[in-house]
């Protein structure tokens, strides 16, 4: 009844074409932002914003960036994590080399030399494809981590190995560090993401988004069709790790506020790519569906034995954690292989014809 | 510089000829774990096209449940069979709930679907046996300990046992698993559906069967790299994280090749650790072993797409 | 709305508004890891520190009249995780119990702003010690720079320091990191070679390609940093590669009973340093043994019990309710803030005396901490395994607390800088 079409009339195949067709998509966007941009800043408690508002808007990003090269370019990526230490270290560097840099263009800029770093590494794919390809990202992955962990000029020759974020300012209010605050840090965390998304969503519709698809498609069709694979594969590189990188630079900086080399591991890696593949390939919205889901669950999760009142130890919670997500990686991945954001269209195409399904 | 990376290793090797044989050694005796892991990947891969993440977690998952039953007072040979028929029940179970379901869907999905049931095996084995490092039962499964001291050239060389014990286990497994793929009905049935599923299915392969058992006898590879490394390092979680070695093994063997996976392992296993031995520790601040077997296999890679030993894939359009 | 998805939307919405069940008592949350490659380390020592708290509930009641709310919050050892749980638990927290060198640099910038002491017995960031700028951080009773210092000062009663060769292996993470500044000093005061060999965390389990290093450079002495499942394989290489075990000397964390039982008898002659002792005869035990083990509030096995990592587990307990007594008695309630316990963290003077009273002889070395140096430098023992279990190889050994303190400043002051504006307590006398 709310999601009723009928009287939506399109008169050109620009119209057609516009990024919300429907009118409620539009408004239910604009209710949405209104809530991430005023409501819920002003509900949330500092428990709220360091273990479930940031977290999911940066993972959000992270794997927004990983479904740029997995969904749209097709080539699978294990190494994302490993990209965000890039954007992380770069940031740090920057910060510490130039103390006068505002940091959200630190931040911005660092996304830069993980793409330069991405394109590196995925050369290899104008050669290798599929789980290959998955293995030899890998190998940014582990030597990335490797490098982290010994270049010690990446992280001033801490004692610890570790980086720490420095308190840094922006017109004379904390951003970053200690001393800023977190509702300060969640909305430049929402603004660089906002900015983000609406670039990649740009981008996707565009040339180069449709280039991509023709070479997740069939990459030899789309050669035919004169598409220089290079050129696809590699930008679909850059443009990923640059988006990758700026996400690690916001996980470090913004939530974070140190970090040591292997938080970059393997593990960081398979969280962003079931946060891609819950939500779903090939999607924008889904990255935040996903990041809502594997963010938030086991937040959630946590507090249920405490509410119910069971004796359970918090060790049996956390194994309780591992084993239910797991179970539901495999369950998602069986009722809706396309992810949450294929469940959401369904849902949608529901509601527009209800209550009259004829 | 040059003289460090071109000439000075080579004349440590020749110096300390002894020293390079026990660098070798223990590069073969990884190496040979690496190829078990490996073989369980090749397996799954070739009957169903599943990249098995899990193979790792099912690696400590034997273990544990072997160290578990004894630990309850079980002899330690009926802890083996009653360790098989956990693997068992795992295999069908797979099957039965994630598998089937998943039938016909992308690769990256059932990829996914394994890394689920990674976790899920993670959380089970904690609960069910709890985090903490175990000792191997390896004595009580009459494996010998000890260790044989040769000294070839005046020098030394120390071969552990166990060490001994699990080439000579694995490389009896990995004969008995060429006899059952090629002569056995079965071995038949599992190489025909991994060469054309549809083909496979009209002639009467049971899908289902086959995958249950291939699942079980990765279950068995799984069980015996288990208890080989669990002899060396103890039964513990963190085991897990050597299945990430049998990938670059996988790149460069061929994700369907026996042979590949055998001899890939071997390759990799001595050549990380040569090469940590006489370049990592002394130019690069050791720990190359994370990542050369994965770099070494990507420039393999970018000259032979389909690894030493992979089928030519050839495109049609 | 059925019944789950209403339990579901309410623990949504308290996971939203921050409105977790308010804690009864005196809340001292623990963030431990009985999950991952480091919990058959961690688990024994977060039974002793749990049972040690039980058994005070039990036995008196809580502290100075009101119940102790010991709490675990899982992490797993993971940085992400750890600092999850401190935002959970730290609006009712009197203490910060980080349990992990990585978590404990994390949150170590948080409590100058949230005010909430952390207590990282043993563990975390050496410079911790310095008070006037690290005011909220204690590391009682050792750092691990007095642990370098006080191996090395055990070695060179064995003979001068002078051209020795000696390897560090450690774990290539904060933790492990942690001592190298020292090392690297005295390495060059002292004159001998100082080899640091990393293991990385993926290869805790697989030390060939360390040991091979080893038994190439031969040093004179191998000093394990090490944690988790890496001192098991250290141990065993260390067997089978036939290097002499009365060479090899650990850290606090790498003394695990349970490690060494896995090589049992090839192990004889591995030293430890340690600051914490286990005395079956302290009474202690025997009230921890029947009001806690007996009467079932535990996991603890017998045999845990008897090892080195539990009754340190205890110790740690001990110490934070002696700061808790102490603070009570300062502030003059029961009821303390976290900033009265600060106070009674920089106020703890355990003597002799106050140890036998509270039951703890012989089970940590007296010490007693100040508004500047909020570490103690207790001293440690160094403790050697016999084949079967750990027994005391020397007297008390004081580290070289002069060059220490320096060092401590010198990098304190650095941090500060680094992470303008640090608030410096310069009130602290001396």
């Amino acid at each position: 009844m709310l999601y009723r079409t009928a009287g939506q009339f399109k008169t050109s195949y620009q119209a057609d074409q516009a990024l919300f067709p429907v009118r409620q998509d539009a408004a239910l966007l604009a209710i949405i932002l209104a809530f991430a941009w005023g409501v819920l800043p002003l509900l949330a408690s500092e428990f709220a914003f360091q273990t479930l508002l940031i977290p999911i808007l940066i993972y959000s990003l992270a794997a927004l960036g990983l479904n740029l090269l997995t969904g749209y370019a097709g080539q699978l990526s294990l190494g994302t994590a490993a990209f965000m230490g890039v954007g992380a270290y770069a940031c740090y560097k920057m910060v510490t080399l130039m103390p006068w840099l505002n940091p959200v263009v630190a931040i911005l800029l660092s996304g830069a030399f993980s793409a330069g770093v991405g394109v590196a590494f995925g050369i290899p794919s104008l050669r290798i494809k599929g789980f290959y390809l998955a293995i030899a990202t890998l190998a940014a992955q582990f030597f990335l981590v490797w490098l982290f962990e010994k270049w010690g000029w990446l992280y001033n020759y801490n004692a610890s190995g570790a980086i720490q974020v420095p308190n840094l300012t922006m017109f004379g209010v904390y951003v970053a560090g200690p001393q800023a605050d977190s509702r300060v840090q969640y909305y430049v965390v929402l603004a660089v993401v906002s900015l983000m998304t609406w670039m990649c969503i740009n981008l996707t519709r565009g040339t180069l988004g449709r280039t991509w698809k023709a070479t997740r498609d069939m990459d030899i069709a789309a050669e035919l069709i004169g598409i220089n694979l290079m050129r696809s594969k590699l930008t679909a590189f850059a443009v990923s790790s640059y988006v990758v990188g700026v996400a690690g630079a916001l996980f470090v900086f913004m939530w974070r506020g140190a970090a040591e080399p292997n938080l970059f591991d393997i593990p960081l890696s398979f969280r962003i790519l079931f946060i891609a593949i819950i939500g779903g390939l090939g999607s924008i919205m889904g990255n935040y569906l996903g990041a809502i889901l594997i963010v938030g669950l086991p937040v959630v999760l946590g507090t249920v034995p405490e509410a119910l009142g069971l004796p359970i130890s918090s060790a049996t919670v956390e194994h309780l954690n591992i084993m239910i997500v797991g179970a539901l990686i495999v369950f998602f991945l069986i009722i809706e292989p396309h992810g949450l954001a294929r469940l959401w269209a369904l849902i949608r195409e529901k509601l527009i014809i209800w209550p009259f399904p004829h | 510089m040059l003289n460090d990376i071109f000439i000075a290793p080579f004349v440590d090797m020749v110096e300390a000829p002894d020293f390079l044989l026990q660098v070798l050694w223990e590069g073969l005796v990884s190496g040979i774990l690496y190829a078990l892991i490996a073989l369980g990947f090749v397996l799954i891969f070739r009957s169903s096209r599943i990249f098995n993440f899990a193979q790792g977690i099912m690696v400590v998952f034997a273990a544990l449940t072997l160290v578990g039953l004894h630990a309850m007072g079980v002899p330690a040979w009926i802890c083996v069979i009653l360790t098989l028929g956990v693997m068992f029940v795992l295999a069908v179970t797979i099957e039965r709930v994630v598998l089937r379901p998943l039938v016909g869907q992308p690769d990256i999905i059932l990829f996914m679907a394994t890394i689920g049931i990674t976790l899920f095996l993670i959380g089970l084995g904690e609960i069910i046996f709890g985090g903490e490092n175990k000792v191997m039962i390896t004595q009580e499964l009459g494996i010998p300990t000890g260790s044989v001291v040769l000294e070839p050239m005046g020098g030394l060389l120390i071969l552990e046992q166990q060490d001994i014990t699990a080439v000579a286990v694995a490389a009896l497994l990995v004969a008995l698993l060429l006899v059952f793929l090629n002569k056995t009905r079965m071995g038949r049935a599992i190489r025909a559906l991994g060469d054309d599923h549809q083909a496979a299915l009209s002639v009467g392969i049971s899908l289902s069967q086959i995958w249950v058992l291939v699942w079980f006898i990765a279950g068995i590879i799984a069980l015996v790299t288990g208890i080989a490394w669990g002899a060396r390092a103890g039964v513990s979680f963190a085991l897990e994280v050597i299945a990430y070695k049998a990938l670059p093994v996988l790149m460069l063997g061929g994700l369907e090749s026996i042979t590949g996976a055998i001899i890939g392992g071997l390759m990799i296993g001595m050549m990380e650790k040569l090469f940590e031995i006489y370049w990592g520790q002394p130019l690069l601040g050791g720990n190359t072993e994370t990542w050369f077997a994965f770099v070494l296999a990507l420039i393999v890679l970018l000259f032979r797409p389909q690894g030493l030993f992979g089928e030519r894939i050839i495109e049609r359009v | 709305m059925t019944r789950l998805t209403r339990i579901a939307a309410a623990a949504a919405l308290g996971g939203l508004l921050g409105t977790a069940a308010l804690a009864e008592g005196l809340s001292t949350p623990n963030l431990a890891y009985r999950t991952g490659p480091f919990a058959a380390t961690g688990i024994p020592l977060m039974n002793g520190q749990a049972d040690y708290m039980a058994m005070l509930n039990a036995r008196d009641g809580g502290i100075g009249g009101v119940m102790v709310d010991f709490s675990e919050c899982e992490t797993g050892y993971s940085t992400e995780k750890g600092v999850e749980c401190y935002e959970k638990t730290k609006s009712a927290a009197l203490v910060t119990q980080p349990w992990s060198t990585g978590i404990t640099l994390q949150v170590l910038p948080k409590t100058n702003i949230d005010q909430i002491p952390i207590l990282a017995p043993g563990y975390g960031f050496s410079p911790m010690a310095d008070g006037k700028v690290f005011q909220w951080a204690f590391n009682t009773p050792l750092s691990y720079w007095d642990g370098a210092s006080i191996i090395l000062k055990h070695i060179r009663q064995m003979g001068d320091l002078t051209g020795k060769k000696i390897a560090f292996l450690h774990l290539d993470h904060p933790f492990g990191k942690e001592p190298l500044p020292y090392l690297e000093m005295k390495a060059q005061s002292d004159g001998f070679d100082l080899l640091p060999i990393p293991v990385g965390l993926k290869e805790m389990q697989n030390q060939s390609a360390q040991w091979l290093q080893i038994r190439r450079e031969r040093p004179d002495y191998v000093i394990m940093w090490g944690w988790g499942a890496m001192n098991a394989g250290a141990i065993t290489e260390a067997v089978k590669t036939r290097y002499p075990m009365d060479q090899m000397l650990g850290v606090w964390w790498a003394g695990h009973d349970a490690d060494l039982k896995l090589v049992g008898e090839d192990g004889k002659g591995y030293k430890s340093v340690s600051w914490s002792f286990p005395n079956p005869d302290a009474p202690v035990m025997a009230d921890v043994k029947r009001l806690v083990i007996d009467a079932g509030k535990s996991q603890t096995s017998a045999e845990e019990m008897e090892g080195v990592f539990y009754s340190r587990g205890l110790v740690i307990s001990a110490i934070l309710a002696e700061g808790i007594t102490v603070a009570q008695e300062h502030a003059g309630t029961p009821d303390i803030t976290p900033a009265d316990l600060r106070w009674g963290l920089e106020n703890l003077n355990l003597t002799d005396a106050r140890l036998a009273e509270l039951g703890l002889t012989g089970m940590v070395p007296p010490f007693s901490t100040s508004c500047s140096n909020h570490t103690g430098h207790s001293g440690g023992w160094i403790l050697e395994w016999d084949g079967a279990k750990f027994v005391k190889a020397s007297d008390l050994i004081m580290p070289d607390t002069d060059a220490i303190s320096e060092l401590e400043q010198a990098k304190a002051r650095e941090y500060a800088e680094a992470n303008a504006p640090w608030p410096v307590n310069e009130d602290c006398e001396s």
